[in-house]
């Protein structure tokens, strides 16, 4: 049977030390709020050995992807020195975007201000690469009567539109993963959005990753048992805290959730 | 000395491969073209993307014909992964009817099931059983690997099932005709169990 998944995300920013542009480790609260954490490749090497099933690594500098070499250096290094699928995203722009990311180590590439602004290029992207592939993710609010509303440019934007009904598209586009994160929740560890999850996990047939406000690890195990989330992927609850997936990993095993536990 | 060729057909991700293979300590290259077969011991086709794209691009590599000779006269080694162990069926049926290698038989069909709690594509770890023994994996044993795909492997008439796996229903995790290895998950990037497997695999003597 399919392991259930415990995701942990890396957010990338960069920070300029004279000319050298280093990719650091950061998280956020709320999209911002943005802190420091430090080295993404040591931090890797630290998840994979505590068996993190997968790692998710966003660049949050506002970069297009093809441009930014220091990005693409940390993908080659992240992929040469863990042995765990990746999957990168943050500045995709086009089909080439994929191929390049594919090419330097990424097995799974995320998009979602791009996929919003031209759904096409979930279409293209799948037909190319085949859609488990392509990991659209949806970042959202909620405001008041209307429900869970999607947001693009990590969250400064609003789109009018209704994330259950882009979940939808998305998925009948092609994509073979969504990501679903309650961009108020972010890093501030009050629990998964279960509803919004439940309800597009309910209403797709491909897995859904659930992220955004994890603080323990009941709420872990809720997104998966009460969500139907086939992952759960936390950014601030592995980074700072004696938390780590290890342990997670043995909570939600207790709580009954089918989850991986040795290699 | 083993010497391993990872077929580069710009329809695989070669990448990954190689850092494995750099982890484990055994030398590798890129192969383009069938001059450089002569000097390998051991071939990986890898493989990302949709059947007929990537069996499009293969044929076109121009080194279709002497991985036949490779794998199906000479007998020597090799690892097809994901939609490159697809590809070694008779018949893929992703995007339309197209035709596989065939040389281990079977098809590639959809995973298809009627439980909403099974999705597809395939994402994550899963157990794959040996039934048959592969190097020092002894039959009976389990083990979790990764996947990541949508079709899935069935009845390879030409070769054996050593390994198989259920996400809904039961497919094959690992396929094997002779010294012709086909795998569904991604060993490259399935930790410890993962190598494990790929040292088996370099282990194989051709």
């Amino acid at each position: 049977m399919l392991k259930k998944r415990l995701v942990p995300k890396l957010l990338i920013r960069h920070r300029q030390i004279g000319r050298l542009t280093r990719p650091v480790l950061v998280t956020t609260r709320q999209y911002r709020e943005i802190i420091e954490v430090g080295d993404p490749v040591s931090q890797a090497k630290i998840y994979e050995a505590q068996m993190a099933d997968e790692l998710i690594v966003l660049n949050i500098n506002g970069t297009t992807i093809q441009e930014d070499d220091a990005l693409l250096e940390l993908i080659e290094r992240l992929a040469s020195e863990t042995f765990m699928p990746l999957a990168i995203g943050g500045g995709v722009r086009t089909v080439d975007d994929f191929a390049l990311l594919l090419e330097r180590g990424a097995d799974k590439v995320t998009i979602n201000t791009a996929a919003l602004e031209s759904p096409e290029l979930i279409e293209a992207a799948a037909s190319r690469f085949g859609a488990q592939c392509v990991v659209v993710s949806i970042d959202y609010r909620h405001l008041q009567g209307l429900g869970p509303m999607v947001l693009k440019n990590r969250a400064e934007e609003t789109t009018g539109r209704h994330a259950v009904e882009w979940a939808l598209e998305a998925v009948s586009r092609g994509a073979g993963e969504l990501v679903v994160v309650d961009a108020d929740r972010d890093g501030t560890g009050q629990g998964l959005d279960i509803e919004t999850i439940g309800e597009i996990s309910s209403r797709v047939s491909v897995p859904v990753v659930a992220s955004g406000g994890c603080g323990l690890s009941s709420h872990f195990a809720d997104g998966f048992l009460k969500g139907g989330a086939e992952a759960v992927s936390a950014g601030t609850f592995f980074a700072f805290r004696d938390q780590n997936p290890l342990q997670t990993r043995s909570q939600v095993r207790n709580a009954g959730v089918h989850i991986r536990t040795v290699t | 000395m083993v010497t391993v060729g990872i077929v580069d057909y710009r329809a695989g991700n070669i990448r990954s491969i190689e850092n494995a293979l750099d982890h484990l300590g055994v030398r590798f290259v890129a192969a383009t073209s069938p001059d450089q077969f002569g000097k390998l011991t051991h071939i990986i086709l890898p493989g990302v993307g949709a059947f007929g794209y990537c069996a499009q691009k293969l044929q076109a590599s121009g080194m279709q014909e002497a991985l036949e000779d490779w794998a199906l006269v000479q007998g020597k080694p090799m690892l097809g992964i994901c939609v490159g162990m697809q590809l070694l069926a008779d018949v893929g049926l992703e995007m339309g009817e197209q035709a596989g290698l065939g040389w281990i038989g079977g098809e590639v069909t959809r995973i298809t099931t009627d439980d909403p709690s099974v999705r597809v594509p395939h994402v994550g770890w899963n157990e794959v059983v040996f039934d048959l023994p592969f190097g020092e994996i002894a039959a009976g044993t389990a083990a979790d690997f990764y996947f990541d795909h949508s079709y899935a492997f069935h009845n390879p008439h030409r070769g054996e099932t050593i390994a198989t796996c259920v996400h809904g229903v039961p497919f094959v995790a690992i396929a094997r005709r002779g010294n012709l290895i086909a795998a569904q998950f991604h060993p490259e990037k399935s930790q410890t169990a993962g190598l494990r497997f790929l040292q088996n695999f370099l282990d194989l003597k051709g």
